[in-house]
């Protein structure tokens, strides 16, 4: 085997295990680009939501 | 009316309590392998609870609760649907859900009514998408997600279920995936709050689609962390803990209003055992007075669901709704 063919298979080698230990510290570690929803919010159901009653009930 | 609760753990533990403090209910009978764990919980109940010594349902009760490990609850389903009981099952493995409801014709015949996946997810997350459909003309998405575990057996599932394959509903045909996969960003109500979800074993579009004809889209994801996934296929590496935190469900109906388009997001925030028994508890307490129709099904299918959800945030389960949401046409 020639020495240029080794050497490309080293670099090869080297080129893919780099990129699988790149990969696995993204997989674990992540990249936090969340961004929160900028309108809106939770808002607990009322007993009259819940029962039907729309006297009762609150907004939406 | 007399309850036989079998496993007593995190959340079989909590549903005999409900059940104990219930004016409706006489004798609760709690069967777990675990004698030593058996007699501390039953000794914590009061009189009208009592240690079954048997693995097996003898029809010493009127309503069955099987809150046993997932996986492990279709031979006390069976063995209940024979002796003709109302039979409330907290699983939330997919198999065993297929094969859950596929006892509905031996349950017709028997009398029997058969509550499939009454936890938190599946069982709160079917019965907050059946309370949304009401405000729709027409269903036409229902996504669902869910952060947090409840007990040692519930960290185990959910463990199992990111290496297992994901059951969605896609116009028309079911589409297998692999768990771990489809990362979404979803907003749970509060502490909880954003959450990376992905695709898992889940079944709450086994017992969605039947009870939504017509839906095109249905699926199911589960809050994980990047190292969940990477651990995912290998056997869990430290034990699970005996309690998990606060966890949430979320549920997204998409559909018609008229001429608009409509979105309903609702949610809940608990911890993920005492959720599920407070669901379970209701669920059999609601197919005794209601004397549910024979068969097997989901939450999903509930004709009432304001009924149970009224009784359940009685109990500190209140649901939440998102707003904000602008309706399009």
């Amino acid at each position: 085997m020639s020495a240029g063919l080794v050497t490309l298979i080293r670099r090869a080698l080297v080129a893919v295990l780099t990129g699988m230990a790149a990969a696995a510290v993204i997989r674990l570690r992540g990249r936090q680009r969340a961004v929160p929803p900028q309108t809106g919010g939770w808002r607990e159901l009322d007993d009259g939501e819940l029962t039907g009653d729309e006297a009762s009930a609150g907004p939406g | 009316m007399r309850v036989a609760v079998f496993g007593a753990g995190a959340t079989g533990a909590r549903i005999a309590r409900k059940l104990a403090t219930s004016a409706e209910v006489e004798q609760v009978s709690v069967h777990d392998p675990d004698s030593q764990r058996l007699e501390w919980v039953v000794s914590s109940l009061g009189p009208t609870a009592a240690a079954a010594e048997s693995p097996a349902f003898e029809g010493e009760a009127d309503a069955v609760v099987v809150a046993t490990p997932s996986g492990t609850q279709l031979d006390i389903a069976a063995q209940a649907v024979d002796a003709g009981a109302t039979v409330v099952t907290t699983t939330a493995d997919p198999g065993e859900t297929r094969a859950l409801l596929a006892l509905d014709r031996r349950a017709r015949s028997r009398r029997s009514a058969v509550v499939v996946g009454a936890g938190y997810m599946p069982g709160l997350s079917c019965l907050l998408a059946r309370f949304a459909a009401a405000e729709l003309d027409q269903v036409d998405e229902i996504h669902v997600a869910k952060a947090g575990t409840g007990g040692p057996a519930c960290a185990r599932q959910h463990h199992r279920s990111l290496s297992g394959m994901a059951v969605d509903w896609r116009d028309g045909e079911w589409i297998r995936r692999p768990g771990g996969s489809g990362r979404e960003l979803c907003w749970f109500p509060d502490p909880v709050s954003g959450r990376d979800c992905y695709r898992a074993a889940l079944p709450d579009a086994l017992l969605l689609v039947p009870a939504f004809p017509g839906v095109s889209r249905v699926t199911a994801r589960l809050a994980a962390t990047r190292r969940d996934r990477f651990t995912a296929p290998l056997p869990m590496l430290r034990p699970p803990h005996p309690e998990g935190g606060v966890g949430a469900v979320r549920v997204e109906i998409r559909g018609r209003l008229g001429p608009e388009r409509k979105v309903v997001v609702l949610g809940s925030c608990a911890q993920p055992a005492a959720a599920a028994s407070a669901v379970a508890a209701a669920a059999v307490l609601h197919a005794r007075a209601c004397q549910s129709e024979p068969g097997a099904r989901g939450l999903a299918a509930i004709e009432q669901p304001r009924v149970l959800l009224a009784a359940m945030a009685d109990q500190g389960l209140r649901p939440s709704r998102f707003e904000g949401f602008a309706t399009f046409t």
